[in-house]
């Protein structure tokens, strides 16, 4: 699981089925003090994640595939989580 | 999923059965510098080394194209196949915005 920053979207017409009608946004991996770390990854988004919130994506693509409903999809990045406070009290 | 320019093709004349029919890509990924370029920008490469993609939609050179890597890019295929990294996606439109702090 990686800490990132949604930083855009992709549009794709022709993709594998099984990422239809699935958010495809490009997420920048940052470390703590919010600074970009490697390259952008894009991510299948289920919470409707914001322009440059802050989100944790992981890499399970026995979840991801859980998650669209395909066992034959080669989906393996997805948001599981919007990032509200990073400790109690210190929102983001 | 990564995104990255297709540069060129790989013909293969005897492959394991299962990749038999499948078209292979070299891909180079983009760099930061290529997302905050756009679509629209001039072709050009990315600082990581490039890599060859499978792809069965259809990507040619010139095309910005999503791949996955791992384990995941063997899913799509009926039995075991040894690859590792798959075209998911014809990239059309891109929107990206850097934040800037």
């Amino acid at each position: 699981m990686l800490l990132a920053r949604v930083e855009g979207n992709i549009v794709a017409t022709r993709k594998h089925p099984s990422l239809d009608g699935w958010r495809l946004v490009i997420c920048q991996p940052i470390g703590a003090d919010g600074q970009a770390e490697g390259a952008p990854q894009v991510a299948i988004d289920s919470h409707g994640a914001g322009m440059h919130q802050q989100v944790v994506i992981s890499s399970d693509g026995a979840a991801a595939r859980k998650l669209v409903g395909d066992e034959k999809s080669p989906v393996r990045w997805l948001v599981i989580g919007v990032v509200d406070e990073h400790e109690p009290g210190v929102r983001v | 999923m990564k995104l990255g320019t297709v540069i060129g093709r790989v013909t293969l004349s005897k492959t394991v059965k299962s990749l038999e029919g499948g078209r292979f890509l070299v891909v180079s990924p983009f760099s930061r510098e290529q997302f905050a370029a756009g679509l629209d920008a001039p072709t050009s490469m990315g600082t990581d080394p490039s890599l060859v993609v499978y792809d069965a939609i259809g990507g040619g050179p010139g095309h910005v194209i999503g791949y996955v890597e791992g384990r995941e890019a063997a899913q799509p295929f009926e039995q075991s196949t040894p690859v590792d990294a798959i075209n998911a996606a014809l990239v059309d439109e891109m929107f990206y915005s850097p934040w800037k702090g």
